[in-house]
C-alpha cells in the first residue's frame, strides 16, 4: 500500500512535470505543423532567465520575466527565421530548428560555464507540505504540479472556449479561408509560437530550481518530451497530458519492482535455470526504468500510430 | 582550430630546421572538448598543459620543447577513432585520456593494435580517469598506464575511513549507474562488506544520466532504512539523488566518489554537508605551494580531475629524465619501461606502477564537505575537509587474473 500511494504520487508529480515542458512544443506542432526541436532550449532558457534574474532581483520575478522574455524570443525566431524557410517544407525547419538548438546550448556554455548553475527554490518554498509513511513530501513538488494543472486548464479553455482559439485553430485548419475572412495568419502563427516558447521558459524557471540547471539540460529532456508529443498523439493537448501522466506513472512504478524474466519464469518452474543464463534473463525492471518511455512509445507507434489522441488513427 | 595552429607551427618548425634538428615528443590529448563533458575534458586538457609547461620550462625533452596537440572526440569512441587516427599521422607518441570508459575502451585497443602492426613506432596512452575494470582486466596491455584509482580503491579507502570515524554504521545501501562503473562500483561495495563490517541492505542499478525524478529511488531507500549509501554517480545523477533525499527528510550518510565535479556542491548547497568523498587528490591534503603553483598558473586550486593529471605528466617527466636519444629518434617502448619504474612523490604519498596491469598504486583521499572549509568550492563558503589518506598499499586491490601482458623485449 505504501509503494502504491508513493508512487502515485511521484508519477503523477514528475507526469505533470513533462506535461508542462511538452505542451509548449504539442501547441506548436498541432497549430503550426512545426517539429520544433529547439523547444527544450527555450525551456533551458528560461532556466537560466530564472537563475540570473532569482540571484539579481527575486525569484518570483524570474518566473514571470522568463516566459516573457523566452516568448519574445520565440517571436524573433518565427518572425525572421522559420517564416524564411516555411516555403520550403518541413525538412527545412526541421533542420532550422536544430541547428538553433546547438546553438543555444553553445551560447549558454559561453555566458554560464559548462557547469551546474545553483539556482534554487526560494527558502520560503523550501519546506515539506505533509509527510507520507515517514517521509516527507516537498511543497515545491506540488508546485510544479500546480503550475502544469493550471497551464492545461488555460491552454485548453483559450483554444477550446474563446474567440482567439477559434481564429488559431481555424488557422490551422484552412489558412486560405481564415485569410481571406479578413485574419492575419502570419500574426496569429507568429503569435502561436511565441506562447510556445513562453510555455517552455516558464516550465524551465519552475523545474530548473528543482532540478540541476546546466547546459545540457535541454538533451536531457528533450528526447523524453518527443516521446511525450509522440505518444499522446503529435498536436493533442490532452493527449500529451495523458501520456505525460502514463510515462511518469510506468517509470515511478518500475523503479520500485525487482521483476526480471527469471522470476517470470520462475512461476512456471523454470527460474533456477533463467539465473544459471543471467543476461537478459536476470536483468531487472528497475535497472531498465529509463527505457520505459521508449518501449511505451514503440508499442503506440505499432498499434495507433498517430498516438493516443491523434487525429489520423 | 587549436589543433590548426599547432600544426601550423609544427610544419613551420620542420620547413625552418637544420638537418640536425631533433624529434620533439608530442603529446595528444584525445579528449571530448565538445559535447555533454566538455567541462570534464576542458579540465584534463588544462592540467595536462599545466604539467608539460613546467617540463618545457625545464628546458623541454630531447632538445626540444614538448609539443601538445588538441583532439576533440566529441565526447563519443567513434569520434576517439578517427581523432586517434588523426593523431597517428601527426606524429604522436603519447596519448592522454580520461573522461569515459567507453572512449577510453576504444582508444586502449587502437594503441595496441596500431602498436602490433606498427613495431618500432609504437604510441603510449596514458589514462587520466577511465576507471572501468577491464582497462587493466582483459583490455590491460604493456602500452596503457592507468594513472587513477578505480571503483574497489575508492570503495576501500572510503568504508576504512567512514568506520574510522563511527560514521559508516551498519547497513549500507548501494545505488550506481547501470554500465561498468557503476556495476564496478556495487562488486566493490558488496566485496568490502566483511571488512567494513556492514550488510548491504539492497543494491540498485540504474540508467546513467537519463533519470530526472529521483523521488521513487529516495523512497526504495527509506524503506531499506539503511544508515549509510554509498554511490559511485556522477554528474545529475548524483546531484538529483542527493537532493531528492534531503528533500525527503531522508536521514542518511552519503559516501561518493564524485562530489567534487565543479558546479555540484554549488547545486547541492547545505544537502551536501557531512557527505563523504573519496577520489585522488583535495586541496586540503596538499601543501599549500602545490595548490597555489596551480592556481598562478591556471587561475583556480586544482580540482576534480586536475589533481590525478597533474600527478600522471609529473611522473612522465621523471620518466623522461631517465631517458635520453641524444637528439634522434624517440623510443617510447624505452619511455614506457622508464614510467613503469618511477616513484613519483605526490602531496599525499608515493605512486608507483604496478608492473603486471599498469595499474597504479596510489594513495587515496577520503574526505567529507564541511562549511568554512579552508579551500572552498563553486563560490560557496562549502568545501572539503580531509578525513584521512589511505595509503597505496591499503587501498590496492590484487592483480586480476584476466590480464595477460605481453612485455616488449
Amino acid at each position: 500500500m505504501e509503494f502504491i500511494i508513493i508512487s502515485t504520487l511521484n508519477g503523477v508529480i514528475y507526469g505533470l512535470l513533462l506535461f508542462m515542458v511538452s505542451a509548449g512544443l504539442t501547441l506548436i506542432f498541432g497549430m503550426m505543423g512545426i517539429l520544433n526541436f529547439a523547444h527544450a532550449s527555450f525551456y533551458m532558457l528560461g532556466a537560466y532567465v530564472g537563475y540570473t534574474l532569482a540571484a539579481l532581483v527575486d525569484f518570483w520575478v524570474g518566473l514571470i520575466v522568463a516566459p516573457l522574455l523566452v516568448g519574445a524570443v520565440g517571436i524573433l525566431v518565427e518572425r525572421y527565421m522559420l517564416r524564411r524557410v516555411h516555403a520550403f517544407g518541413h525538412a527545412h525547419e526541421l533542420l532550422l530548428t536544430f541547428g538553433l538548438a546547438l546553438i543555444f546550448e553553445e551560447l549558454i556554455k559561453l555566458f554560464f560555464g559548462d557547469f551546474p548553475v545553483n539556482y534554487r527554490m526560494p527558502d520560503e518554498l523550501q519546506f515539506a507540505a505533509f509527510t507520507v509513511f515517514g517521509t516527507d513530501y516537498p511543497f515545491y513538488r506540488l508546485f510544479i504540479g500546480a503550475v502544469a494543472v493550471i497551464m492545461f486548464v488555460a491552454l485548453f479553455v483559450l483554444l477550446a472556449r474563446t474567440r482567439i482559439g477559434i481564429v488559431v485553430r481555424a488557422a490551422e485548419r484552412l489558412p486560405r479561408m481564415a485569410e481571406s475572412l479578413g485574419h492575419n495568419i502570419p500574426l496569429v502563427f507568429m503569435g502561436v509560437f511565441g506562447v510556445g516558447a513562453a510555455l517552455a521558459g516558464l516550465a524551465g524557471a519552475v523545474a530548473g530550481a528543482y532540478f540541476p540547471t546546466n547546459p545540457n539540460m535541454a538533451l536531457e529532456l528533450g528526447v523524453i518530451v518527443f516521446v511525450v508529443v509522440v505518444v499522446g498523439g503529435l498536436g493533442s493537448l490532452k493527449g500529451s497530458l495523458v501520456a505525460s501522466l502514463m510515462i511518469g506513472l510506468f517509470s515511478s512504478f518500475s523503479i520500485g519492482l525487482d521483476w526480471s524474466l527469471a522470476s517470470l519464469l520462475g512461476l512456471v518452474g523454470l527460474g533456477d535455470w533463467a539465473e544459471s543464463v543471467g543476461g537478459l534473463f536476470t536483468m531487472t525492471l528497475s535497472s531498465v526504468s529509463g527505457t520505459i518511455p521508449f518501449l511505451l512509445m514503440l508499442v503506440i507507434l505499432l498499434v495507433r500510430p498517430a498516438g493516443l489522441m491523434g487525429d489520423r488513427n | 582550430m587549436r589543433r590548426l595552429t599547432a600544426l601550423l607551427l609544427a610544419s613551420t618548425a620542420v620547413a625552418m630546421a637544420a638537418p640536425a634538428q631533433a624529434e620533439p615528443l608530442r603529446i595528444g590529448i584525445i579528449e571530448s572538448l565538445s559535447g555533454s563533458q566538455t567541462s570534464t575534458g576542458r579540465l584534463y586538457s588544462a592540467a595536462v598543459q599545466y604539467g608539460v609547461d613546467i617540463i618545457n620550462a625545464a628546458g623541454g625533452f630531447n632538445g626540444e620543447p614538448i609539443e601538445v596537440i588538441e583532439y576533440d572526440n566529441a565526447g563519443g569512441s567513434t569520434g576517439a577513432a578517427d581523432e586517434f587516427r588523426q593523431a597517428v599521422a601527426d606524429g604522436i607518441h603519447i596519448v592522454f585520456q580520461g573522461a569515459s570508459s567507453a572512449v577510453a575502451g576504444q582508444i586502449t585497443e587502437d594503441v595496441r593494435r596500431h602498436n602490433i602492426r606498427n613495431p618500432g613506432d609504437e604510441v603510449m596512452y596514458i589514462n587520466l580517469g577511465a576507471e572501468a575494470m577491464s582497462l587493466t582486466g582483459d583490455q590491460c596491455h604493456f602500452y596503457h598506464f592507468r594513472y587513477a584509482t578505480t571503483a574497489p580503491m575508492r570503495v576501500n579507502a572510503l568504508v576504512n575511513a567512514m568506520a574510522a570515524a563511527g560514521e559508516l554504521g551498519t547497513r549500507v545501501f548501494s545505488i550506481n549507474q547501470n554500465y561498468s562503473w557503476g556495476q564496478d562500483m556495487q562488486t566493490a561495495i558488496e566485496d568490502a562488506a566483511a571488512a567494513g563490517g556492514y550488510e548491504v541492505v539492497e543494491a540498485v542499478l540504474h540508467d546513467v544520466n537519463s533519470i530526472q525524478d529521483f523521488a521513487p529511488y529516495v523512497a526504495r531507500i527509506n524503506a531499506a532504512d539503511p544508515d549509510t549509501v554509498i554511490t559511485g554517480n556522477w554528474s545529475n545523477d548524483l546531484l538529483l539523488l542527493m537532493r531528492a533525499a534531503s528533500e525527503a527528510g531522508l536521514d542518511v550518510r552519503f559516501g561518493t566518489t564524485f562530489l567534487d565535479q565543479p558546479g555540484n556542491i554549488a547545486n547541492a548547497g547545505d544537502t551536501a554537508i557531512g557527505h563523504y568523498l573519496a577520489n585522488n587528490y583535495v586541496p586540503d591534503a596538499g601543501p599549500a605551494e602545490f595548490n597555489d603553483a596551480y592556481r598562478d598558473a591556471v587561475g583556480h586550486y586544482p580540482i576534480f580531475v586536475e589533481p590525478p593529471t597533474i600527478f600522471a605528466v609529473g611522473a612522465l617527466a621523471e620518466a623522461l629524465e631517465q631517458v635520453d636519444f641524444g637528439g634522434g629518434d624517440i623510443d617510447v617502448s624505452a619511455i614506457a619501461l622508464a614510467l613503469e619504474a618511477v616513484v613519483y612523490e605526490s602531496p599525499v604519498g608515493p605512486i608507483t606502477v604496478r608492473a603486471e596491469d599498469h595499474q597504479t598504486i596510489r594513495p587515496v583521499v577520503v574526505s567529507h564537505v564541511v562549511r568554512g572549509a579552508a579551500y572552498p568550492v563553486d563560490d560557496t563558503d562549502l568545501g572539503f575537509e580531509v578525513v584521512g589518506v589511505v595509503s597505496g598499499e591499503d587501498a590496492i586491490y590484487p592483480v586480476q587474473d584476466s590480464c595477460e601482458m605481453e612485455r616488449p623485449d
